[in-house]
Formats: C-alpha cells, sequence, structure tokens
C-alpha cells in the first residue's frame, strides 16, 4: 500500500516476502499456532444442502495415496483404470446421476474427480453396486484401502472411507471458512470475540491439517440441471 | 360516529398517515446518519456515492429475458439508458486510486415517459440486514484518525499470522476502517462485507467493474411464475483493478471512461441469478451460493460520456424502487428503506424528482 512511509516501514511491510520470514513461518509459527489454537479437519465434499440447485452437479475430489510410490506403483494404477474401462463406461451410464468423471494420477496419489447428482452416500452405494469391483482393484493400491475391500461387504465403511478422501471444499464467500469452522465447533454463540484479521491464520491452519482442497464451489455455465434433465433435454435417452 | 364503515375508513386513514409519517422520519434519519460518516460533506451532493459521471447508452434484452419476465425494457427493443458510475465515499473530495466501492446506477427510459432504475455496486453484499443493524454500523463507521501502524506492532501481528493494518494513503488522515472492524467483530452478518470492502481495490476503469445489485426482486414471467432474483452487471471487457502497490492516482476514472469511449462502445451483459426456497430471499448480507440459475437478460452498451453532467450526473435521481409491472421489491427491508433515503437525499440535494411509474404509485 503506497503512503509515506519510511525504511522501517517499508522493510517490515516486505518482511511476509523474505525467505527468512517464511522459513519462521513455515517452521516456527504454523507449527506454534497450531499447537496453540488446533483446529479440527473440516469434513470433504460438498455441505449438506436441502436446496435443489445444491443437490445437482455436486463435485467429489478423490485424492487417495498410493501405497507403492514409484513409478511401477503409478503404473498399476493406471493399469487398473485402463483394464477396465469398459466397466467403469457402464457403471457410470447405470449409476445415472453422473455429468462427468474422470481419473487422474497427482505425484503419487490416484485420483477421481466426478461431478453427480443427489446425496453422496446414495451416490457412493450405486457405485459400490454397479463398479464395486473396479473400486476394489483400485483401492487395493491405495494406503489403508484394504480395510474397506471387498466394497460390497464393507458398505458403510466404504463410504466412510471415501468420504474422507474427499477433499474440503473451500466456501466461495471469503468469511465462509470462519462459518464452516463455527459449525463443526458446535459454534452457535452470538458473536462478541471474533477478530477478522484472523481470518488468515484460520485459512493457514486449516491447509496445514488439510494439504488438498477444493477451491469454491466451481464455475458452472450452466448450473441448475441435473444429468437426466440435460440427457433428455438433447435427447440422449439412457 | 353513526356509520361503522366510515369509522373504519377514517382509522384505516389514520394509521396509513402515521405510517408514512413513521417512514418519512426513518428516511430522514437514514440520511441524517450516513452524512454523519463524512465530516467534509457537502449539502448540495449525494451522501454516498457523491463524485460520479454520467453516460448515455441503451439496453437490447437477450432472446430468453422476455420468457422470464414481462417487463417493458426485457421485451427485446432497443431502450435509452441513462448510467452514472460514482465511487463510494461522501466526500466531495475524488480519491479515485484508493480502494473503494463503486457505484453503477441505470435509468431504462421506457415509452410514455415510464421508466425502470437498477442500482448496483461493486460490492456484492450489504453491510445489514435491518434497518436498526444499519443505524448501528452507520454509528460505528465514523471517521477516525488513521495513523501507520508501528512498525512493531505490524511484526507482532505477523507473527499472530493476523493481517497487519493497511498504511493510510498520502494525505489520508482519517478512516472508518476501525469502526467498521470493531462492528464486523461484533456482528456476523457484516464479515463478509466488511472484509470485501477492505480488500475490493481501484478499477482501471467503471467499464471493467462486476456491479452486484445485491437485493432481491421477483420477476412475473408470461406464463404467471413467479420468482426471487438478483441482478449484477458483467463487463464485457473483464474486470481488471490497478496495481495496489502503485501510487494511487487520485482522478483518472473520467478521464479514463472519456477516452474509451470516444474509441468505441463498452458493454456490460445484466446477468439474472434465479434463488431458491430457502436461500436469503430478504437479507442483503447473505450472497446467494455460486450454483444457482444464471440467466443472460441483455446486454447494455455505452456509447459516451453525457455532455450535460449537471443533469447526467448531479441532478438526476435514482431510486431502486422505482420499478414497473413485472418486477416487485421483495420483502427485504433494507431496500424498502433506501425509497424513502433516496427520496429525502434527492429533496436535500434539489435533484430532479424521481417519480414512481403510475403503477408503482397506484399500488402504493
Amino acid at each position: 500500500m503506497p503512503s509515506n512511509a519510511g525504511w522501517l516501514d517499508r522493510f517490515v511491510d516486505g518482511l511476509p516476502e523474505t525467505r527468512f520470514f517464511q522459513f519462521v513461518a513455515a517452521h516456527i509459527l504454523v507449527p506454534y499456532w497450531a499447537w496453540r489454537t488446533p483446529v479440527k479437519l473440516l469434513p470433504g465434499g460438498p455441505p449438506p444442502s436441502v436446496q435443489p440447485g445444491d443437490n445437482v452437479q455436486r463435485m467429489m475430489n478423490l485424492v487417495m495415496p498410493l501405497k507403492d510410490k514409484s513409478p511401477v506403483g503409478r503404473a498399476k494404477a493406471a493399469l487398473a483404470i485402463a483394464q477396465n474401462k469398459d466397466e467403469i463406461y457402464a457403471g457410470l451410464d447405470n449409476v445415472g446421476t453422473v455429468h462427468f468423471a474422470r481419473f487422474v494420477i497427482v505425484d503419487n496419489n490416484i485420483c477421481m474427480f466426478s461431478v453427480y447428482d443427489g446425496d453422496f452416500t446414495n451416490y457412493i452405494r450405486h457405485f459400490i453396486v454397479t463398479i464395486g469391483s473396479v473400486f476394489d482393484a483400485v483401492v487395493s493400491l491405495v494406503d489403508g484401502g484394504d480395510d474397506v475391500i471387498p466394497s460390497e461387504d464393507n458398505v458403510e465403511k466404504f463410504i466412510e472411507w471415501v468420504h474422507a478422501h474427499d477433499m474440503y471444499q473451500v466456501p466461495d464467500l471469503a468469511t465462509g471458512i470462519l462459518r464452516d469452522q463455527e459449525a463443526l465447533n458446535g459454534d452457535t454463540a452470538a458473536p462478541g470475540n471474533d477478530d477478522l484479521r484472523l481470518l488468515p491464520r484460520q485459512l493457514i491452519l486449516q491447509l496445514n491439517v488439510n494439504n488438498n482442497v477444493s477451491l469454491g464451489s466451481g464455475y458452472r455455465a450452466y448450473p441448475g440441471y441435473s444429468a437426466a434433465q440435460v440427457r433428455q433435454q438433447f435427447g440422449s435417452g439412457w | 360516529m353513526d356509520d361503522p364503515l366510515e369509522a373504519k375508513s377514517l382509522e384505516t386513514k389514520s394509521l396509513e398517515a402515521k405510517s408514512l409519517e413513521a417512514k418519512s422520519l426513518e428516511a430522514k434519519q437514514l440520511v441524517d446518519a450516513i452524512i454523519s460518516d463524512f465530516p467534509d460533506h457537502d449539502p448540495n451532493t449525494r451522501p454516498v456515492h457523491t463524485i460520479g459521471i454520467g453516460v448515455d447508452g441503451y439496453f437490447i434484452a437477450s432472446d430468453v429475458a422476455r420468457s422470464y419476465c414481462i417487463a417493458e425494457h426485457f421485451k427485446g427493443q432497443r431502450v435509452r439508458t441513462s448510467v452514472r458510475f460514482s465511487n463510494g465515499s461522501g466526500s466531495p473530495v475524488q480519491h479515485d486510486g484508493w480502494s473503494d466501492v463503486r457505484g453503477m446506477a441505470t435509468r431504462f427510459h421506457l415509452e410514455n415517459d415510464a421508466a425502470t432504475d437498477l442500482i448496483a455496486m461493486t460490492l456484492g453484499e450489504f453491510f445489514s440486514p435491518q434497518v436498526k443493524d444499519f443505524f448501528e454500523f452507520t454509528k460505528a463507521a465514523q471517521q477516525q484518525p488513521y495513523q501507520m501502524e508501528n512498525p512493531w506492532r505490524k511484526i507482532l501481528d505477523m507473527l499472530q499470522l493476523k493481517i497487519p493494518l493497511r498504511n493510510p494513503y498520502p494525505k489520508e488522515t482519517t478512516s472508518a476502517d476501525a469502526g467498521m472492524l470493531c462492528y464486523a467483530n461484533r456482528h456476523r452478518f457484516a464479515q463478509l462485507a466488511v472484509f470485501q470492502a477492505a480488500s475490493i481495490g481501484a478499477p482501471v476503469s467503471y467499464a471493467r467493474a462486476t456491479y452486484h445489485a445485491v437485493h432481491t426482486f421477483v420477476v412475473t414471467a408470461p406464463d404467471g411464475i413467479r420468482r426471487p432474483v438478483r441482478f449484477s452487471w458483467q463487463p464485457v471487457a473483464g474486470v481488471r483493478t490497478t496495481d495496489p502497490t502503485a501510487p494511487p492516482v487520485d482522478k483518472y476514472l473520467h478521464k479514463e471512461l472519456r477516452d474509451r469511449l470516444q474509441q468505441w462502445t463498452a458493454r456490460f451483459i445484466l446477468m439474472m441469478t434465479i434463488g431458491e426456497a430457502g436461500d436469503a430471499i430478504d437479507d442483503p448480507t447473505e450472497p446467494w451460493p455460486a450454483k444457482r440459475l444464471r440467466i443472460v437478460m441483455g446486454t447494455l452498451t455505452l456509447t459516451g460520456v453525457a455532455e450535460d453532467q449537471a443533469a447526467a450526473s448531479e441532478h438526476i435521481s435514482f431510486n431502486p424502487c422505482r420499478l414497473l409491472p413485472g418486477i416487485e421489491a421483495s420483502g427485504d427491508p433494507i431496500l424498502h428503506a433506501r425509497r424513502g433515503a433516496y427520496e429525502n437525499s434527492r429533496e436535500r440535494r434539489h435533484g430532479t424528482p424521481c417519480p414512481f411509474n403510475r403503477s408503482e404509485t397506484d399500488a402504493k
């Protein structure tokens, strides 16, 4: 911010961009404040809502760390998808509420990004029924995945596991993360001692416990329509 | 009195007169409260959005607009418009380069001297949901001496992972920031607007900002379906703000707009977002989720800066409740309070009267 700042002011203003301060922030300040004012991990996926517009085109962003963090491990994951292409497509068609779905390997994570309509638990339940064997093949390559397969025998456990790997969706509104944190903590008290200037710390500490997040609910050119409506409108049928 | 019907009628008239009197008093108090936030306010000017520029243009509705709203300006014909862009401050001193909310008031001129207004600003939400809260907010937003934060204090803020206070602009000696922040810390409904306003910046051009009408209106479609909606103007040229680290320039927005419109037209798309049951229909502090259905209602083309700026910028009077058949105000109490406050403000500065359309007046 331009002003009549003296040399000390200018030095201090530039401090956050220095390597020294960034080192101090990463190795001292963040761990200290994470210990002093711990924040809970905010749950993944879109927040529950009864409103129709919030229940179509919902995002699922699964990030699943591979057991074998080598090119061989990544290749195994890629093959697990490639070998089951027909099963995946048929399964997605049968689920019927999916707009888009894709698998991606990022670093040593196998990720599934999809856009679906309706309730998350029902979405995964349908998946288990229609495409469970593919999921089992993928999940078997993932850290902690052995505990939840075969998915058909561990439906509720499997749903919880997927939910835990779904990215937290940072709200579209700047102060939304404060409201999410309050809701998670059961904080319904009237405000009085809030400090809006601490919003960056709240975000930093959440990102400290939550490495992967989705930023906002995402742009949509035509929000408000379900996959069924789009297919019907364009005469694609089922 | 023998006739009970006549007695009832007199009682109703008396209650209506009292209600009008109360509204008039509230409007006066609102304008007084806003003016009190700007000690250097010139009484012959607007209480806020004082510095502005009038622009001529026209609006053409999209093909789909008429299927959502029967209002005349959405039928598709070319509609003449008068637009006033403004800086948010109520101070008569122009500081284009300071971070501030900007305004865009649009009048759609229709046949038989009918007209409707759409008033929007670069902030996507308002500071308070109720009029009584707004009075408190204006008290909190009084100008206070503003000095640069001590560098040691800034370091202490940084150690707490807290945003240091911004440095004052050159010659900036007072600010409402501290009071607004204090108010927001005590009222969660104000936090989003205060946070956004603090970081909103300065646009490189009035034609390169998005403007939100903030309040909910109810539009009626040809089939009689009524929908809650919110409007916003999106610039075809895209959104861009100035470099916040560069020295602020006090006067550039008017010249930039003149130069721009001498070369070519500038356009805005009118977007209408349709609310759903459960959305904050009557609360302007709560933006609707980004997932709501948005309809392109038309394109505004700005053709040139108006020659007579006294008429097109200073004397012209807008009112967010100047509506047409097909568009109604929602129950938002702030929107309703603005009707009287804008009229009171107009009377004080001797602005051109803003006659409400016959159907609107009759409906009251």
